[in-house]
């Protein structure tokens, strides 16, 4: 942590992000399917996050020698707090390429492992990007520190109902706080927001997720 | 299903997501996300430990209903 401070220049951006498309979309698959098959948010945001990756690529790989390399694939790291304390972050490989479903299954079984303490060494040394996602508990936005050599981390605040304005008019929906710590040596405030911009826009779409 | 069934099913679903909670002497009034700090994960574990062991389907839709222990408890024993 200290060391990342120390070298990389962070740049912090964040938007609200309406999620009532995504959510009531998720609450009908949900609603025709077993527990075992359920989706959460966390999975349509993991999926929107890799597709926006491949469009923005300042954001996806590794600063190493004083230069920054891109990574073709996709390779998210996901935020997950222990119950006894600490964090790891093990990766998803190749997330832009899963659908909604694998997405969500990997994500549980990553998650499970790393609470297990039985995560392999590749899924911890190689993310290229990494994500935190606080669900539906805690607070509204997470400002992460970015995880050497990695360039970018995406936080998404607590999924909640909030007061939103549109086409003058005031309704109540759900929504999210998208955060994105950036290096400035990589990638810029323009860049840097159009990633937030794609991920907002793919969360309008969930059925094309 | 009678409340002290219910009862055992929850706790038996609650070690099996977080094994660090001591569920003798729990306090029913605990709520299942933020005091015994289950996660959206977590919770999807929870409820389909309880739909495979205990036979109770909880739907998404009554996922608010379900926030304390004692709540759960209640709703394992109406509808199982």
């Amino acid at each position: 942590m200290s060391r990342s401070k120390k070298t990389i220049p962070h740049y912090y951006l964040g938007t609200t992000v309406d999620l009532q498309a995504a959510v009531a979309w998720m609450r009908a698959v949900n609603a025709q399917r077993p527990v075992s098959a359920r989706l959460v948010p966390a999975a349509l945001l993991l999926k929107a996050c890799a597709l926006a990756a491949r469009q923005v690529p300042e954001v996806n790989g590794f600063y190493t020698e004083a230069r920054f390399r891109p990574s073709q694939a996709v390779h998210l790291g996901v935020a997950v707090a222990l119950r006894e304390g600490g964090l790891v972050a093990p990766a998803i490989h190749d997330a832009d390429t899963l659908t909604v479903d694998q997405l969500m299954e990997r994500l549980r079984d990553v998650v499970t492992r790393a609470r297990a303490g039985r995560l392999r060494r590749a899924e911890i040394a190689d993310p290229t990007l990494t994500v935190t996602a606080l669900g539906d508990l805690g607070v509204d936005t997470v400002y992460g520190v970015i995880y050497p050599p990695q360039v970018a981390l995406v936080g998404f605040g607590r999924v909640r109902e909030r007061p939103w304005a549109q086409d003058g008019m005031l309704a109540v929906r759900q929504s999210v706080t998208a955060t994105l710590s950036a290096d400035h040596r990589v990638s810029d405030g323009l860049r840097g927001g159009r990633f937030l911009d794609l991920v907002d826009e793919m969360l309008q779409r969930p059925e094309d997720l | 299903m009678n409340e002290h069934e219910a009862r055992a099913a929850v706790y038996a679903a609650i070690t099996q997501v977080a094994p660090d909670v001591e569920t003798q002497g729990l306090d029913d009034r605990s709520r299942l996300r933020q005091d015994l700090e289950l996660d959206s994960l977590d919770f999807l574990a929870l409820v389909e430990h309880l739909a495979r062991h205990a036979g109770v389907d909880v739907p998404e839709g009554d996922y608010g209903r379900v926030g304390t222990v004692a709540s759960l408890i209640a709703y394992v024993a109406e509808h199982a």
